[in-house]
């Protein structure tokens, strides 16, 4: 990654974390219908991989905590955040919500409310780029929650016997709501994967260099081969397991922000303290706008529930 | 017209299907040896293991695979050996596939069928019998089919094909040994259209899969007691022909279902209640459901026979009913 593609990913992760910054803001002003699982801390995992993938081929599923994966495959910011505040003018119009992102194609295939269930669908679209003979890949990012799932393991097995262009991303974070990592055995995740023959890697999720070496090697290898590959980012979960958790069972004391230490390396490479400032700015003016402009989208009328009744086939 | 069972008639529709649309690929448990009931037979051999794709014991990740693929373009026929398995894979089909297409407020569409088999009467058992298409049927966003014949059965699955909505076929077992006349060209069937088999002045009786013919019986005999019983087969659970069934009511003023689903909650409850609620001032008599009873399917031969409805116990609640004045 050049000195350029770093700054520009960190304008991009400086944005998401202002998005979902915004996103608690809202939330806390009532805007927001439900509970809200921001990303901070894994913005350099996601955003490594998506430097790594083609839109017009390749498609991610994402689990509950998907905000960062929507942005980043380049959906207008005012549409997810309308899709957050459940207005018109978004991905469904108020029907799918903060953990059902499901945009109508292109590279970011969907969010997910079922830890895991995600997994099995991102196969799926690895079998259709097969099939169609593309080039294009299918990412499934996950945490290591997730990694203690049936399908999640059943699909690693299925990826294996059917030679599926499929690259699982398990952010590990450390924390299954507030269930933490002892609660996984076969540590670390990675080797689970060797064990079924994949070719695994784990790094660093807040160290940007080693994403993106990572990423740049296991997504080229898997358009080469067609086989699937596995990536264990560790990372921080910088906030709750959804905004406004208490954390009383957090133990893992001070946390260091993958964006502060981003900023540091960029500070060491030269880069301004004008000229990050200037990002930073940018980032938040842009999240605020995105919600101003979600916020002026009316909500649905409910007369489209009765349409959906029939639609789905209801009696009456 | 040609003679066929429903696998061969399955069998014939998947073969044309597969070689009209390249979109189409098959993916399931023992499909390279044509499939347990042989409704796969002979695609492996013509269209290769990248279109007929058997898989390891791992529903939840198959089914899910499916409506990934049918998400990106795809049209997956995904087979689950026996709808008891339907549990094993339940998050998929009750969050995954059912939901996606209003969560993206209609702009996905899923293109997907799921093929199972149900049905008691062959000695398989409490988890290799059941007949739950009404649990499927109750979750909004699938669609349910239960074919009667081997020409619905493959025109259903040819209609499936074409929906945005994931579509799980329920094929009976107990029927896959009868031959039923098809057009060889197996046509579309249309989802929501219920055939009258039979006409009646008396009595509106709806059958569902392997009770058309028990409830063509029962008709039979009461036709020699003078009563007239119309049978409708709804072909479709969801969407459901309510039109039909209600105009039937509204002529005969009496109504049965013969269903072997659930006893409590299921489709002979939704269609005994919408008859009720809506067809309430042509009711002569209280409406019957008649089910098996609400226990899971029993083992023993003699058990089993008893659990399922019958021709006579189809006779007993009509005659009841043309008592009750």
């Amino acid at each position: 990654m050049t000195p350029d593609d770093q700054l520009a990913l960190y304008a991009r992760a400086r944005f998401a974390r202002a998005f979902e910054a915004a996103v608690a803001r809202a939330r806390d002003a009532g805007e927001v219908p439900g509970v809200v699982h921001l990303n901070g801390g894994q913005e350099l995992v996601e955003l490594g991989v998506f430097h790594q993938l083609d839109g017009a081929r390749d498609r991610v599923t994402g689990s509950h905590r998907s905000h960062g994966l929507a942005l980043a495959a380049g959906i207008a910011p005012a549409i997810v955040a309308a899709e957050i505040m459940g207005r018109t003018g978004s991905l469904s119009g108020g029907l799918g919500g903060t953990q059902h992102l499901v945009p109508a194609g292109g590279l970011f295939m969907g969010s997910n409310g079922i830890v895991g269930g995600q997994v099995p669908l991102a196969a799926g679209a690895a079998f259709a780029a097969r099939s169609k003979g593309n080039g294009g890949i299918a990412v499934a990012f996950f945490g290591e929650g997730a990694a203690q799932q049936g399908g999640v393991m059943e699909t690693m097995n299925l990826a294996i016997v059917l030679g599926l262009p499929l690259l699982f991303v398990c952010v590990n974070n450390g924390w299954a709501q507030s269930t933490g990592a002892d609660a996984s055995a076969g540590a670390p995740l990675a080797s689970r994967a060797r064990a079924f023959g994949m070719h695994a890697e784990s790094v660093d999720g807040g160290d940007l260099g080693a994403v993106d070496a990572a990423t740049r090697h296991l997504v080229s290898q898997i358009r080469t081969n067609g086989q699937p590959a596995f990536l264990e980012a560790h990372v921080s979960r910088v906030g709750g397991h959804y905004h406004g958790e208490d954390q009383g069972y957090r133990k893992d004391g001070k946390l260091t922000d993958p964006l502060d230490r981003l900023r540091a390396t960029l500070v060491e490479a030269g880069v301004t303290a004008a000229n990050l400032h200037r990002i930073e700015e940018e980032a938040e003016a842009r999240a605020r706008a995105a919600f101003e402009e979600a916020a002026l989208e009316p909500m649905d009328d409910p007369s489209t529930l009765a349409l959906w009744a029939r639609d789905l086939g209801g009696l009456t | 017209m040609k003679q066929m069972t429903i696998p061969q008639a399955v069998a014939e529709a998947l073969h044309q299907v597969m070689a009209a649309d390249p979109a189409v690929f098959l993916i399931g448990e023992d499909l390279a040896m044509g499939g347990v009931f042989g409704a796969a037979k002979g695609l492996k051999e013509r269209f290769g293991p990248a279109r007929v794709v058997d898989t390891p014991i791992s529903e939840t990740s198959f089914l899910g695979l499916g409506i990934g693929a049918a998400m990106s373009g795809m049209k997956p026929v995904v087979e689950i050996m026996f709808c008891d398995f339907l549990g094993v894979c339940f998050d998929q089909l009750m969050n995954q596939a059912a939901k996606m297409r209003f969560l993206s407020g209609g702009t996905v569409s899923l293109p997907l069928v799921i093929r199972t088999t149900m049905g008691a009467g062959d000695g398989s058992g409490a988890m290799h019998s059941q007949s739950n298409y009404g649990l499927a049927a109750s979750v909004a966003g699938l669609r349910v089919a239960c074919p009667s014949n081997s020409a619905d059965a493959a025109g259903l699955l040819k209609t499936a094909l074409e929906g945005p909505d994931p579509v799980v076929i329920f094929e009976h077992k107990g029927l896959f040994d009868v031959e039923t006349p098809a057009d060889p060209e197996l046509p579309p069937v249309p989802f929501g259209k219920a055939r009258t088999l039979r006409q009646g002045a008396d009595v509106t009786l709806v059958a569902i899969a392997a009770m058309v013919p028990v409830a063509l019986a029962a008709a039979d005999h009461l036709a020699k007691r003078g009563i007239g019983v119309e049978v409708i087969d709804p072909v479709t659970i969801n969407p459901l022909d309510r039109e039909a069934i209600l105009a039937s009511v509204a002529k005969t003023g009496r109504f049965a279902v013969l269903d072997e689903g659930a006893a409590f909650a299921g489709v002979a409850d939704a269609l005994v209640s919408l008859v009720v609620r809506e067809a309430f001032r042509s009711l002569k008599a209280a409406p019957a459901a008649i089910t098996p009873p609400h226990t899971p399917v029993p083992y023993a031969p003699a058990l089993e026979a008893a659990w399922l409805p019958d021709a006579a116990r189809v006779e007993a609640a009509i005659l009841k009913m043309m008592e009750d004045v």
